[in-house]
């Protein structure tokens, strides 16, 4: 069974892991960034050895968003359409595994992610099941 | 590595296409990535000579400018959160239908980027600007330098030149198959202009302009790298070598033009030559002629003559009957004219300035007034080609050295 881990972030987190202080936020030193490329090295890595990690990714900043919605009956795009401050998809693993349960195991080793105290305190992962076709999905 | 000032211009001056390209069709917001890639040109220029080229100095430049883009973008929209005027806009009805070009190679970026430049909806005085900006490099400074205008009206020029390319909606992409000559024709005719901007600034204020002529070569090399089988871009780039050969020669120690056939063919650069020619000929072979290859094939026939004596002008005829054919500009009717004149006789190309007469763009032009003089001499009338020389002159407003090389020849037939 495949299940989605997500990651969120806001476009004001990503500007505290590119070395920029926020307004009373601290920016990320050298160091945390180096702990945190570490141990998401590792955390990929063992889904890796274990056959469970289907495909993973990370997103780009917020900024680069663009929405298409209608307006009128016709489509309209808008360039970043998020708030600086709203947590957003930032990045996410596909894993394939035994059950919920274990994913969520998964996930939670998630919640060892080093970083500044602010940041692992608003710190969340959701796990979500996958379809695994549409008649899972109309069930 | 330290590299000096020069070798690091050189090496952004060719990046920059290359890093504009990928910002752009990875993100978007041709506009704002322009800005990007500048501070990042920028930033490189003065950081690269005191500490050295990065390893990957193209993938140094993206990130640098990927960096600034995202700051630029999160001012712009929370401008546009604040106004409300939320940056929606109707999907560009483009992007609904599959692309013209699916799939392009990250190559055709600078293609991309030319025809983008020289987008339609711009006028020709904004399609330079934008090109030798964003394709070439070029800071707003310099271009404004390069034609004489101040900083401020060239920065409104190409502020609204990216905006209306904004504002049109094309998608990065090659134009579709349909518009694709026109369009392309529109590229050709934006670096002609270009080279052609530079190579009548030779001298006085000209010598601190920036040399647009070359700049115009090395667009036009590029363009030929990518489009190899085209006649046209073969043309154009043989035509710029086989004219800029002759700049040494064209002008005296005091800027006054020398003309053909009085210029010390010795001074004539002969590997410009010699490569413009090798490219025209291999052009004309796959027989598909246009308008430049033409041009080209002229100037390839004046710059083989040992002497202005040894021109084979019957031949150079018959290349200004074919490109009548294809031209309808007067400065080839006047060539004509001329050509007509040195294989048939003064009375033969006056018969004909007498048929151009009548176009208002020649009567006010001082090259149609000089050609007649020319011919006038040619036949014997010094009385009627001492005027025409002087009407000439009256018309030459713009130059100064050319308004005293007409009053020079106009005294010379004096008395």
């Amino acid at each position: 069974m495949k299940y989605m881990i997500l990651m969120y972030g806001s476009q004001q987190d990503y500007d505290a892991l590119a070395g920029k202080p926020g307004e009373g936020q601290q920016a990320w030193s050298p160091a945390d960034f180096a702990a945190l490329g570490a141990f998401m090295e590792s955390f990929t890595k063992e889904l890796v050895e274990s056959g469970e990690l289907v495909e993973t990714r990370g997103l780009t900043a917020p900024a680069h968003t663009r929405r298409i919605q209608l307006q009128n009956g016709l489509p309209v795009v808008t360039d970043g359409p998020y708030p600086e401050s709203e947590e957003v998809l930032a990045g996410y693993w596909i894993v394939e595994c035994d059950s919920f349960d274990r994913a969520t195991q998964i996930a939670a080793r998630l919640a060892e992610t080093p970083g500044p105290e602010h940041v692992r305190a608003r710190a969340k992962a959701d796990v979500r099941p996958i379809a695994e076709s549409r008649d899972e999905l109309e069930a | 590595m330290a590299a000096t000032g020069t070798e690091t211009e050189d090496l952004l001056r060719q990046l920059a296409p290359q890093v504009l390209g990928a910002l752009v069709r990875r993100y978007g917001h041709f506009d704002t990535s322009e800005d990007a890639v500048q501070e990042a040109l920028l930033a490189a220029a003065t950081q690269w000579p005191a500490e050295g080229v990065p390893g990957n100095p193209r993938g140094w430049l993206i990130t640098v400018a990927s960096r600034r883009l995202t700051d630029l973008l999160r001012a712009e929209q929370a401008r546009q959160r604040r106004e409300e005027a939320a940056a929606r806009q109707l999907v560009p009805s483009q992007w609904l239908a599959p692309a013209a070009d699916a799939g392009t190679a990250e190559g055709d970026d600078t293609l991309i980027l030319l025809f983008l430049c020289c987008h339609p909806s711009l006028s020709p005085a904004s399609q330079i600007a934008l090109t030798l900006r964003a394709v070439g490099g070029l800071t707003t400074p310099e271009i404004a330098r390069a034609f004489l205008v101040p900083d401020d009206t060239m920065t409104r020029r190409i502020t609204r030149a990216k905006q209306a390319v904004k504002d049109s909606g094309v998608p990065f992409a090659l134009p579709a198959a349909a518009e694709r000559g026109q369009r392309q024709a529109a590229v050709l005719h934006v670096l002609y202009l270009i080279f052609n901007e530079g190579y009548a600034a030779t001298s006085g204020p000209g010598l601190v302009r920036p040399d647009l002529s070359a700049e115009a070569i090395r667009l036009t090399r590029i363009v030929h790298r990518l489009l190899p089988q085209d006649g046209e871009v073969t043309g154009l780039l043989a035509l710029m070598l086989l004219t800029e050969a002759r700049r040494p020669a064209r002008a005296g120690p005091g800027g006054e033009p020398v003309p053909m056939a009085e210029q010390d063919r010795s001074l004539w650069d002969a590997n410009l030559i010699g490569e413009g020619v090798r490219l025209i000929t291999g052009a004309l072979r796959r027989r598909t002629p246009g308008p430049y290859q033409l041009q080209a094939a002229i100037a390839a026939v004046h710059d083989e003559a040992a002497t202005a004596e040894a021109t084979d002008w019957p031949q150079i005829l018959a290349l200004y009957e074919l490109l009548l054919r294809v031209s309808e500009s007067p400065v080839v009717a006047l060539n004509h004219a001329v050509a007509v004149a040195m294989v048939r006789g003064p009375d033969a190309g006056l018969g004909l300035l007498a048929r151009l007469e009548p176009d208002q763009r020649m009567a006010a032009s001082h090259r149609f007034h000089a050609v007649r003089a020319h011919l006038l001499e040619m036949s014997g009338d010094r009385e009627a080609a001492r005027s025409a020389y002087l009407e000439a002159a009256s018309r030459a407003s713009a130059s100064l050295p050319h308004q005293r090389y007409l009053h020079a020849q106009a005294a010379r037939l004096t008395g």
